[in-house]
């Protein structure tokens, strides 16, 4: 108990520092954040067109009020989910500041956590309630019944709140590999591009023949944005929900023991840039 | 308080053969090489003292230094610095250490700086009574209040070097490491520094280990130096006894009416010294000659260069602590006696 205060008083000053310096980048983010609405309503009418020309209501279980809520819930959820921590650190590691970050009594990769954790609160009040009340809105009146369910939506927040930590540490460990590259642009580039396709962001894995969607569900990357969405949803329900989430923690779990190895390895053999 | 003994570090560095071709090779086949950056220091500093750690750029210094701060592990040797292990345990060594690296920040950029005051109010536990009296006392010192509230990116060198010494005095450490604090200021503010390290060295008896390139920083603050050029040490005493040593080289600088009688000076014939003891540089018309005065003294060396050459200006110099460093440097002054 006492340890856990004095985790939380130590890396809650990052956060604190987190929400503050997300205030200072507000305009920045204000066009981030118009420019994904924007990519959303793009997928949108292309989705729309797609329906259209099959004259069909269905799609492999999606209709296409499923695919409105589809398709922004996604970027809804690659926003919560989208870490700077490949770039942040690897940035660090390249010119040398990380040492700034060793010389204080606080863990690498949790005071980097938690200064994220700050942006994400602000992003979670500025960003996911306005838009999950238009969406829930959009909802009823396209059904013309009240599809939200409470219960849903906690279970999403607790998904997308693993996500996150995973998209975290697997970017953690990107962004170590600078320890040995040095230079991870072009490498950032691709694993972009991977974790887009893997992970429904693009089109959802339900549309994908059997097989090949039975492994891309059980990669890490369905793990990131395609199952908390599809929990809330409700494509999930029983035994597949409860296999999902724990696949989501085994990946988690996995994810943060390889960022340790690799930490363990590179501080005991680290050479810093410059200076 | 601080004990370095045989301390070691080598890096294996990668050599790549020129151009693209060397670029492709070096992808499948990694020739490396390994470099000895600090190789075999020993010293011992006591509480309270102020140790002036030089060198030539690449000695060693910053490794050494991101060593003694637990940053890097030494490839061998010991280290013990305020009863602990410095790589050992680096979380719980640095809650009693403060350092400053003054090429880096450890200021958050964006942030109003009292920001990052209260972020290292809570990183180190600091209670609330404590924390306000070490800000009192430090913005005394260091003059933080006209700034405190601008975001960091907005202050100047000087403001940001002082509030970066702050922030690494907040927690009251027992040793500080500066790692060229007044590097790029005006002499104004390098004085002010000075000045606020030496009374933080008073009041709170820090131990403080300061690599700097200007000699001013050591000669008002330090007793001590340690050299060390090529990984290894080449001076460890007071600053005294190096200009008591070493001071003996003096300097003449002779302007002739003609450029090439300077040629006619020939000091081993005349005086029977060897190359090491003196050094002549021709620039322009004139000449520098630098010799050991305990082997000639400085009368019969201005009268045999007045009687040998035409000699139209002549200033005699006193090697002052920058022009030993500099022979040092230079490997012109041997110190192994």
């Amino acid at each position: 108990m006492n340890r856990l205060r004095k985790i939380r008083r130590t890396y809650g000053a990052f956060t604190n520092a987190g929400i503050q310096d997300f205030i200072a980048y507000r305009a920045n983010f204000l066009g981030f954040f118009l420019g994904e609405i924007l990519m959303c309503f793009v997928m949108y009418f292309i989705w729309k067109a797609v329906y259209a020309s099959s004259g069909k209501t269905d799609f492999m279980g999606f209709s296409m009020v499923d695919m409105m809520v589809y398709v922004f819930l996604t970027n809804i959820a690659g926003f919560i989910t989208g870490t700077d921590s490949t770039y942040s650190i690897a940035e660090e590691i390249k010119d040398g500041s990380i040492i700034m970050r060793l010389i204080k009594p606080v863990k690498v990769d949790l005071s980097f956590l938690f200064f994220e954790l700050g942006n994400k609160v602000m992003l979670m009040t500025c960003v996911f309630i306005p838009v999950m009340l238009g969406l829930e809105l959009y909802r009823y009146f396209a059904l013309g019944y009240v599809a939200f369910k409470i219960s849903r939506l906690i279970l999403f927040v607790i998904s997308i709140s693993i996500s996150y930590l995973l998209a975290f540490y697997l970017n953690l460990i990107f962004g170590y590999l600078a320890f040995f590259l040095l230079n991870l642009w072009g490498f950032n580039i691709l694993k972009e591009s991977i974790i887009k396709f893997f992970s429904g962001a693009i089109i959802p894995l339900a549309f994908f023949p059997g097989p090949v969607r039975a492994v891309f569900s059980r990669l890490p990357f369905a793990s990131l944005t395609y199952t908390p969405v599809m929990i809330y949803m409700e494509k999930y329900t029983g035994s597949e929900l409860v296999i999902n989430m724990l696949m989501q923690v085994m990946w988690l779990a996995i994810f943060i023991l390889i960022s340790k190895l690799i930490w363990i390895w590179a501080e005991k053999r680290l050479a810093v840039q410059g200076g | 308080m601080i004990e370095v003994k045989d301390l070691k570090k080598e890096f294996k560095k990668t050599i790549k053969d020129p151009g693209l071709s060397g670029s492709v090779k070096s992808l499948f086949h990694k020739k490396t090489e390994t470099v000895k950056a600090v190789d075999g220091l020993t010293f011992d500093v006591a509480e309270g003292e102020i140790l002036g750690f030089i060198g030539p750029n690449g000695a060693g210094k910053s490794t050494a230094i991101k060593m003694l701060t637990g940053i890097l592990t030494p490839t061998s040797g010991t280290l013990k610095i305020n009863g602990q292990i410095p790589y050992k345990n680096r979380k719980q060594y640095v809650k009693e250490i403060g350092v400053v690296f003054g090429q880096r920040t450890q200021l958050w950029w964006d942030l109003p700086l009292t920001e990052t005051y209260s972020v290292l109010k809570e990183i180190y536990m600091i209670d609330e009574s404590k924390f306000k009296d070490r800000m009192e006392f430090l913005n005394e010192v260091l003059d933080l209040q006209e700034f405190i509230k601008s975001p960091v990116r907005t202050l100047s060198l000087g403001q940001r070097m002082r509030a970066d010494i702050a922030a690494s005095m907040l927690h009251s450490p027992k040793v500080l490491f500066l790692d060229e604090p007044t590097i790029g200021l005006d002499v104004v503010v390098k004085d002010n520094i000075r000045k606020a390290i030496a009374k933080i060295n008073k009041q709170d008896k820090t131990t403080i280990i300061l690599t700097t390139h200007d000699l001013n920083d050591i000669e008002t603050l330090c007793e001590r130096i340690v050299m060390i050029d090529k990984g290894k040490m080449v001076y460890d005493g007071s600053l005294m006894k190096m200009k008591n040593t070493y001071g003996k080289i003096r300097e003449v600088d002779v302007s002739l009416f003609d450029g090439n009688s300077a040629d006619k000076i020939k000091l081993s014939e005349a005086f029977g010294l060897t190359c090491e003891d003196y050094d002549i540089e021709k620039k322009g018309t004139g000449l520098v000659l630098k010799f050991d005065s305990s082997k000639v003294n400085m009368t019969d060396m201005l009268n045999y260069i007045l009687k040998t050459v035409g000699v139209r200006d002549i200033a005699v110099k006193e090697a002052d602590i920058e022009e030993i460093i500099r022979m040092i440097y230079r490997s012109e002054v041997k110190l192994s006696e």
